[in-house]
Order: C-alpha cells, then structure tokens, then sequence
C-alpha cells in the first residue's frame, strides 16, 4: 500500500491535477489504486446558485486522467532505472468506454494491467469502479517514456501531453 | 490449413481494421503499402497494431515478429500463419 | 455539465450537411488561457494541458454541433485517441469535427491542432441509450 506522500514522490502531477489518493496494491505489471469524489473537488466550485443534479457528476475525462495518472505510477514503476530525466507520455488511447456518472460520495477503484511492453512503450489497460459497478473500461493506453526536451514548445519533433515520470521542470 | 482459419480472416476485415488503427483511410491501405514509408505510421502506433491484432484474433506476436507487421498483405500472412499454426 | 476546462468552444464554420454522404462538419477554436486550473498542477512551473482535456475540448465543441438526429444521444466511448504535440498555455485549438451515422449511433472525429501543427485525433462514439 502506497500512501499521499509515495505518490507525490513518484508523480509530479499537483494540486488541482493530482487524482490518486493511495495505491492499494501494485505488483510487477498490475496496479489498484483510489480516488474519492467529494463535493469539495475543485471543479464544483463553478456552479451557479442552484446546480442542476447532473452538474455534480465528475468530468468524465477525469476519471480517465485519474485511470491514467494510475497507470502511470505502475509504468514508473516498472521503468525504474531509466525514469531519470525522461518523461512518460501519454501517446494514445484505444476503446474507452464510460457506463456510468460518479457523483460526490461514491469511492473510485482504479485496476491497471500492464499488456505489452516494448522498448520505451507500454500498453496498459484496465477498468474503474464505484463499489462494485464499471464506471470506465479502457481497452487500451500507450504511454512512451520520452527525453524531456521533446517536450519543448518550439520542438516540432513529435511529442505529446506528458503523464508523470521525473518532473519535467527538474534542473537535478 | 483449417478452414475456419481462412475464414476468420478476412482480408477486407483486416484492412479496414488496421485502417482504423492507424487513423487512416481504408482507400490508403494497399495492399503493399507500406505503413511506416506511406502511412507514418510510428512506433508507437505499430505497437498499437500489434496489440489489436493479437486481440482480434487470439494470437500472441513475439517481439522480433512485430517488424514483420508492415503492409496488408505481410499482416494477412503473418495472422494467418499464426492462426493456422495454432492446435 | 462539470468540466475540468473553463475555455469554451468559439464556432468558425457553423455546422453544414452534406447530402451526399450524409455527413455533418464544423469547425470550433478553444483558445486556452494560462488561467485555465488544470495548469497550476500539471505541472507546476511547466504548464501543459493534460491531453483528456484536450479530449474534453473536443467533446465539447462536438456537442454544440449534434446532427439534428444524434440529438439526446449519451457519449457512451472514446473508440481512439493520439496526442501528437504539447498544447501550453496561450495556444489555440483548431477542432475540425465531422459526425457520420455509424454502428447504432453516431461518430464524431475530430482533428485538433494549434499553431505549430498536429496535437492530436480522436473518435467520440455517442449512443442512444441512457447511462447503465
């Protein structure tokens, strides 16, 4: 079990963007970890005078960054020696489908397999639940370990949204 | 070869399925064209390839393999010898 | 609907029909301020927008441009996605979106990019029935 503070360290992801709240389990190619929706999150704090009750869903795409920010701690993990300065990207994605809204109260579980891993490439996918019904199902993610200075606006080299990994902004 | 081997594979099938994992469209994909030259087709993508075929159709790619995984007809034959080298 | 993106979707080219294959386009710009909240932690002092947002962006813009018959539909998958470039703060998304009747729905693709190029490509599929 990995708490707050291994998952700071190993995710450079901050406040408001930081969707992992402890690792359940995490083995060689399979990781679980959680997230809690409240109705503190930052988000909710746009809403008009009276929301409507479909406005308190959490934002889908955040429930795949939070699924992917998971992701990301099992291929840090098994990227070890050679995390330092690089930085994982995240390259595609393949059928992921949404079957229902999470709202404030419900305690998401994230299930990561790794599936393929292949020089600096891996291929995870997984499924997240509230109690015991899928909210998410992800057929497939890839994410690449890249040098950080593809990462470099004028770079025209092809790069792509960084996941975690060693901070980008490290100078270490 | 089995019968239901050449059946489950069905060119047109794999075309259009590989068109749509390399976000291209199903008119680009010749049958020699290559994928990397014609198509750009990174490595990151031919990961991607690999990894949708072998759950198409139940069939394992070793690493070595994936480079033989270049235009149509090298992925009909390679499925298709996989498919049918299968008990 | 609750969103992690606060920019919302300007039209360029209203949605247009094409008879002959049925298909609907439109076009949408999603400019993206460094006050967006995402960017104070992903990452601090190296502001990137996380690449579900820009899928998010892409949603978005797709549902200001629902075809009369996709009306009511839920988005039910993200069939494919690919980040091709880093979008930071300051950029301008260039969303080209067409939507075609496809597997009892619809698909919405979409082609993002900002100024330098390519950022990115998805696939929505938007489906008739209500959340399970």
């Amino acid at each position: 079990m990995i708490g707050p503070a291994g998952i700071r360290a190993a995710l450079p992801h901050r406040y408001p963007m930081l969707l992992v709240d402890r690792i359940l389990s995490a083995g060689a190619d399979e990781i679980r970890s959680v997230k809690a929706v409240t109705l503190n999150e930052p988000w909710y704090g746009r809403l008009g005078a009276e929301p409507a009750e479909a406005d308190f869903a959490y934002p889908d795409f955040l429930l795949l960054e939070s699924w992917t920010q998971t992701a990301g701690l099992l291929a840090t993990r098994s990227d070890e020696g050679s995390a330092a300065g690089r930085t994982m990207l995240f390259g595609s994605l393949r059928d992921v489908q949404f079957h229902r809204q999470v709202f404030p109260g419900d305690v998401l579980e994230h299930h990561v397999r790794l599936q393929r891993a292949v020089n600096d490439t891996l291929v995870l996918e997984g499924v997240s639940r509230a109690g015991d019904r899928p909210v998410l199902t992800i057929g497939s993610v890839t994410v690449a370990f890249r040098p950080q200075e593809q990462l470099d606006p004028e770079h025209a080299a092809r790069n792509s949204a960084p996941l975690t990994g060693s901070r980008p902004g490290d100078t270490s | 070869m089995t019968i239901d081997a050449v059946a489950r594979l069905d060119r047109e099938e794999l075309r259009t399925l590989l068109a749509e994992t390399i976000d291209a469209d199903v008119s680009d994909v010749g049958d020699d064209t290559d994928f990397v030259e014609s198509l750009g087709v990174d490595s990151l993508m031919a990961l991607e390839v690999v990894v949708v075929l072998e759950r198409k159709y139940g069939i394992k790619f070793a690493e070595q393999e994936m480079r033989t995984v270049r235009t149509l007809n090298s992925a009909y034959d390679e499925v298709l010898r996989k498919l049918t080298e299968r008990p | 609907m609750t969103t992690a993106v606060l920019a919302r979707p300007e039209t360029v080219r209203e949605p247009a029909h094409d008879p002959g294959t049925g298909k609907w386009s439109a076009r949408y710009s999603v400019a993206i301020g460094a006050d967006e909240p995402v960017f104070a932690g992903h990452y601090p002092d190296f502001p990137i927008l996380p690449g579900v947002c820009v899928l998010e962006c892409v949603r978005t813009a797709a549902e200001d441009s629902v075809p009369p018959e996709a009306a009511g539909l839920r988005l039910a998958a993200v069939e494919s996605g690919r980040f091709l470039a880093a979008v930071h703060p300051g950029d301008v998304l260039d969303i080209e979106l067409v939507w075609e009747a496809r597997d009892a729905g619809w698909r919405c693709s979409a082609k993002v990019a900002t100024g330098r190029g390519p950022a990115a490509s998805a696939r929505l599929h938007y489906r008739r029935e209500a959340a399970a």
